[in-house]
């Protein structure tokens, strides 16, 4: 009879289970592939550490304990939900082995009881500290979940005591539920059947419960950490454009919820509105309607809703106005803080910009005074500013320089002064550093002058992906012809892209930053400092240098040699605070309630220190502009400026 | 040889170009007219008869401001097929370019824009390149020539001389007038806009405050120019958005630009670096918009500007 | 409404321009773009149409190279594009040019005709207004707003102090000033769609028009080096400012 029931029961909740399931499975089976099969020991590598192991949700100690809890217990308790089928046939039928075995039963009863112990804790978090970055989030529903979840671990607690006072299960073994089995007697088989029931009957329904929940999580987490992209996060996947090709095969980035790929929708389902993401994203900081959190809900409830009755039309609807409006998609500066930040690999700037993708290049709906970047980096000059691009060596006076002529031998670095490098006044004087120490350490080095152009970086963080790939053609064709192996970048954007992108358009270069090489220098004794500086420094840590590249030690070599005093900001190194000037946001107005560099130079300013460096141009002309706003006596320098000034004065 | 000027006249009189045009026309030798359609004409001879205008062709008709171009290049074109002068010269103005192009459809002969000088009647100079190199161009074909000379090309002198009145008809048929003027509207109190404005004051953060630029408009209304604003103080709310030139903001290419208290970031420079002359008032000399700038004043913009403000209005009363 | 669009492809805006040995300005090299100047009128004339109906042709006499300026205009939205390019043509005056725009203009129906105020590299400004007297139609130049009206445009014009608001009637031809309009970014389904857009090729056989060469450079000479570039300060900086306001012809 019991079993007749259990059938029955199971039966129903899987098929529920499933027909729920259908839709969204669909929608993944059916979108565009994510080419993400390469290093697939990396892949299973990230499965033990960061999901078996929790490690990203450790970046925050309290909650990653709370779920580390739940998580583990949940895996130790899986046996227990066949243990509890079992002993609805017979309430003498366990595991075999397992069933009976002490250690097991202690592991059982601990898990259990931490199970609860992290509910504690969330309801703790949620109902009394109640941190901001669970604003936007369904509070209700996480209630219910980890009400459910409370619920599964005390009816198996509950039961599992009144099967020790029933004599089917051994006490000694389970301090907990061996404390809990004095509520019950040798004649409480009606209420080990009631709570064995009870049990698996909620395990059910939260099955059921799930395909349609955010708690979809526990079955896509894993897929969706493993499907991440490898290698350094600044690199965004191309997308080739062939103007010249079928029409069929064009696709402009991502217009609605048909063009996301299995990738971006996994990501959608495997939310758990946690607010990480939310609580570093530097937009949603400065009041600004983006929050990557509440951009991928919106995206997530739309995809939802178009996959109902009228799932074929609603399919092709807009994302951008219908689920997140422009405003949201612009304020991104794709620091890919977010992205660090997110626990189960959730890819919000990927997806940010293959949505702008669609506006610029489909639709060209953009800010309006971002016009005149495009226009400059396409025009005749290729720069964002439009300069001429004959003046791209304005910056050489008197300092020794070779620019390398067609033909000439390459030499051993070449060193990509880039457009800010090339024009902006600020940039000017780090590539005049550069240049002195290069020369005063003796390397073999030279330029590109007018045949160096744009790198791309903001037109493709902007969404003009044709364009960026015309430049990458480009100049990767000049870098090949020049025989060019090695590469010295001062701009953190230029070298991102020549050494992370730029191998998708051929490339095959060594690119190292500034701080690198002259690390390098230092350390081999090529450059001699007087040591003799005086002061305090914090170092700003560039986002495409710093969290999207995993450069943090060089810059801070560099300023160790110079003599200042280091001090850091609170937030340095993966989890440094963007200049506000990245994803193509130099060239865009600013809203909100406050200014990225603002906020970001307070931050510099409140450590004491008398100098703020810097290692990327971006950086420094947001900084400086925010120093000079505020009136303050900080200086804004590049760390190659505090070398040079260390070294050769 | 034959040479008028076309002289651009109103109620108060001649415009200061037809009496540079006039002085010009008397070193080249031969005779010497004037043309001068509009209200305004007739009174205008004496003044132009006094620059070196033997006669002047002078009709005081409403008709050339209420079609400005047309009506005056046709009129004008069935003189110089009654006189068949050798050569027009024309103040490098708007109004005037209008005239002149008009004519020279009608007459099918050579144009020269932008002239800074004549060396002789067939022969004319102009600047390119920003300035950078002076071009001597010899005009050829048929007469008339029609040169239009950039104003304050030369210094007008006058002879003393009188000037006999021809009065022209207006007869412009229906169908030759074009477009009708229906409505004027002066915009003093808020002036040009920023991007049409013969001259640009623009503050930046230098000036520390939206107060200031209350020195800045008093500055603007005095030269008949705008104000504009670097993203500084744009961004500091001093001003709205709507003054702000630059990469992001409104790209301007005045005659002269006045940047007050602006350092000269790349950010600001894209929008202006078209402006044919660039005066710069900063208390830093170093600034990097001093490198840019024609004329760079070091100093404080406090007394500098309200100064300047009153010495323009001196020369321009005087 | 039929909107005809002239526009010009000049050498690098922002580049250094050079001579070639026949003291004519080096027009190709491969770095040109459409005038800046000509994307407000572009604007205006597809806004326009957008609201009214019709459609936008651009037309352009230049060397080959000027195809890739009416491209643009095909990219930004145009319908059609004219470009008249000829050996002949090198070194045309603006007689010639505006022969060959009314030439262009003079056989296909139009309603409008719209210009840049002046080119980027030339700044001659007079061609729009001798075309339009060739074409016996009326025209307004420095153009900041036009609606349609029953008979004709009403036009906002710029003026030194405001503006003048004219009656205009229809067909006419008008120039747009910079500003007036804030020239769409076109989107990269535009530049697929330009490509198979129709662009037709003319000489000036096909157009009845001569070339005839009024005016010759005899000598290209150095200026002198500006007086600027000087920094000042003190008592005269005032009276300096002054004198170069007056010199620049604004006092």
């Amino acid at each position: 009879m019991s079993a007749v029931a259990l059938a029955a029961v199971l039966a129903g909740a899987v098929a529920l289970f499933v027909t729920r399931s259908r839709a969204r499975v669909a929608l993944v089976r059916a979108a565009r592939p994510t080419p993400r099969t390469d290093d697939v020991a990396a892949r299973a590598g990230r499965e033990l550490t960061q999901v078996l192991g929790q490690r990203k949700l450790f970046q925050k100690a309290v909650p990653g304990l709370m779920h580390a809890f739940i998580f583990w217990g949940f895996l130790v308790l899986f046996p227990t939900i066949v243990e509890a089928m079992l002993a609805i046939v017979d309430p003498d039928w366990t595991l075999p082995y397992l069933g009976h075995a002490p250690w097991f039963l202690f592991v059982v009863d601990l898990f259990a009881t931490l199970v609860i112990v992290g509910v504690a804790i969330a309801f703790a978090i949620r109902k009394v500290q109640r941190p901001a970055r669970f604003e936007g989030s369904h509070m209700g529903e996480a209630d219910r979940i980890l009400l459910t979840i409370l619920a599964i671990v005390v009816t198996l607690l509950l039961w599992n005591a009144s099967r020790i006072a029933l004599g089917l299960s051994d006490g000694d073994a389970q301090p907990v539920a061996g404390a809990l089995s004095g509520l019950f007697t040798a004649t409480s088989g009606t209420a080990e059947r009631i709570l064995v029931w009870s049990h698996l009957l909620i395990v059910l329904a939260f099955l059921t419960y799930l395909p349609r929940s955010k708690h979809l999580h526990i079955i896509t987490a894993a897929p969706n950490v493993f499907f991440a992209k490898n290698g350094p996060s600044g690199r965004l996947e191309p997308q080739r454009i062939d103007l010249e090709g079928p029409d069929e095969d064009l696709r402009f980035g991502v217009a609605t919820a048909a063009d996301l790929s299995k990738k971006q929708l996994l990501d959608l389902f495997s939310c758990t509105e946690c607010g990480r993401c939310q609580d570093v994203c530097p937009a949603w900081a400065t009041g600004k309607p983006l929050s990557p959190k509440l951009l991928i809900m919106d995206l997530r409830d739309h995809v939802a809703g178009a996959t109902g009755a009228t799932g074929e039309i609603e399919l092709q609807a807009p994302l951008v106005p219908d689920a997140v409006t422009d405003e949201v998609v612009w304020d991104c500066v794709t620091c890919g803080a977010c992205v660090r930040e997110c626990p189960v690999d959730i890819e919000h700037v990927d997806t940010i910009v293959d949505l702008r993708r669609n506006l610029v290049m489909a639709e060209s709906r953009f800010p309006s005074e971002a016009g005149a970047m495009l226009r400059g980096v396409e025009g005749p000059n290729q720069n964002p500013w439009g300069q001429p691009a004959s003046e791209r060596t304005g910056w050489v006076g008197d300092i020794p320089v070779r620019v390398l002529q067609p033909g000439e031998d390459a030499p051993e670095y070449l060193f990509w002064v880039g457009c800010a490098g090339a024009f902006d006044d600020r940039a000017k004087k780090t590539t005049q550093s550069v240049a002195r120490l290069l020369n005063a350490a003796g390397v073999d080095w030279a330029i590109l002058g007018a045949r160096e152009s744009c790198t791309g970086d903001p037109a493709r963080r902007m969404g003009h992906e044709y364009l960026f790939q015309m430049l990458a053609e480009q100049n990767v064709a000049t870098l090949t012809e020049a025989g060019v192996r090695k590469v010295v970048a001062t701009c953190a954007h230029c070298f991102n892209t020549l050494a992370n992108e730029y191998p998708d358009y051929g490339a095959r270069l060594e690119v190292v930053h500034h701080t690198e090489l002259l690390s390098h220098l230092l350390a081999e004794q090529r450059l001699l400092t007087t040591g003799g500086a005086a002061g305090t420094v914090t170092y700003h840590d560039a986002c495409y240098l710093g969290r999207h590249n995993g450069r943090f030690d060089a810059p801070r070599d560099v300023l160790a040699g110079t003599g200042l005093t280091s001090t850091e900001m609170e937030r340095a190194r993966e989890r440094s605070f963007c200049c506000g000037a990245g994803g193509a946001r130099m060239w865009m107005e600013e809203g909100g309630e406050a200014r990225i560099n603002d906020t970001r130079f307070a931050e510099a300013e409140a450590t004491g220190a008398d100098t703020v460096a810097v290692a990327c141009p971006y950086c420094f002309v947001m900084l400086d502009d925010a120093a000079k706003a505020k009136g303050s006596d900080v200086r804004v320098a590049d760390v190659a400026t505090l070398l040079a000034e260390a070294t050769l004065d | 040889m034959t040479t008028w000027v076309i002289a651009e006249v109103g109620p108060e009189g001649p415009a200061e170009s037809a009496l540079e045009l006039l002085t010009k026309a008397r070193d080249l030798g031969g005779d010497v007219a004037a043309v001068a359609l509009g209200p305004g004409a007739t009174g205008a001879a004496e003044a132009l008869g006094a620059h070196g205008a033997a006669t002047v062709y002078a009709s005081d008709d409403a008709i050339f401001e209420e079609h400005p171009g047309s009506a005056a290049a046709h009129v004008l074109a069935e003189l110089v097929g009654a006189h068949a002068p050798d050569l027009l010269l024309f103040a490098g103005t708007y109004a005037s370019r209008d005239v002149a192009g008009r004519l020279q459809a009608r007459t099918g002969t050579t144009l020269m824009a932008n002239a800074t000088d004549l060396p002789a009647a067939d022969r004319a100079t102009t600047e390119i390149f920003g300035g950078t190199a002076i071009v001597e161009v010899a005009l050829e074909g048929p007469a008339p020539r029609l040169v239009l000379v950039r104003p304050k090309s030369f210094a007008a002198s006058p002879s003393g001389g009188t000037a006999t009145i021809v009065p022209v008809t207006a007869d412009v048929p229906e169908d030759r007038r074009g477009a009708r003027v229906v409505e004027r509207h002066a915009e003093a109190a808020s002036g040009p806009k920023l991007e049409d404005a013969k001259v640009v004051v623009a503050g930046g953060r230098g000036l520390g405050g939206p107060d200031p630029f209350s020195i800045l408009d008093d500055l603007a209304a005095a030269v008949g120019g705008a104000v504009g604003a670097s993203r500084a103080a744009v961004d500091a709310g001093w001003v709205p958005y709507a003054y702000q030139i630059g990469q992001t903001g409104k790209t301007v290419k005045p005659d002269v630009y006045i940047a007050v208290g602006i350092s000269g970031a790349l950010q600001h420079v894209t929008g202006m670096k078209g402006a044919k002359r660039i005066v710069a008032i900063n208390r830093d000399g170093d600034a990097p918009i001093m490198q840019l700038a024609d004329l760079g004043v070091v100093g404080d913009l406090f007394t500098i500007v309200p100064a300047l403000t009153e010495e323009v209005r001196r020369r321009a009363g005087s | 409404m039929n909107v005809l669009v002239c526009t010009k492809f000049v050498p690098n805006p922002s580049g250094t321009p050079t001579l070639g040995p026949d003291h004519l300005l080096v027009r190709d090299g491969g770095d040109g773009a459409l005038d800046p100047g000509d994307e407000y009128g572009l604007e205006l004339a597809l806004q326009l149409t957008e609201a009214g109906g019709g459609q936008v042709t651009a037309v352009s006499m230049g060397p080959e190279d000027a195809a890739a300026g009416v491209q643009r205009a095909l990219a930004m939205g145009a319908a059609e594009g004219i470009l008249v390019t000829d050996d002949a043509l090198r070194g045309a005056d603006a007689l010639v040019t505006a022969r060959v725009l009314a030439a262009v203009a003079g056989s296909r129906p139009f309603d409008l005709i719209v210009a840049g105020a002046e080119s980027t590299d030339g700044y001659t400004g007079t061609v729009p207004v001798t075309v339009a007297e060739l074409l016996g139609i009326p025209s307004v130049t420095a153009v900041r707003k036009l609606e349609p009206v029953a008979d004709g445009y009403r036009i906002e014009r710029q003026t030194e102090d405001g503006y003048d608001v004219l009656a205009c009637p229809a067909p006419a031809l008008v120039t747009v000033t910079a500003g007036a309009t804030e020239p769409r970014y076109p989107s990269l389904k535009g530049i697929m769609a330009a490509k198979s857009k129709p662009m037709e090729r003319l000489a000036l056989a096909d157009l009845g028009v001569e070339a005839a060469v009024t005016q010759r450079v005899t000598a290209v000479t150095e200026a002198p080096a500006k007086a600027g570039g000087e920094i000042v300060q003190g008592d005269d900086a005032v009276a300096r400012i002054a004198d170069l306001l007056t010199d620049a012809g604004v006092i």
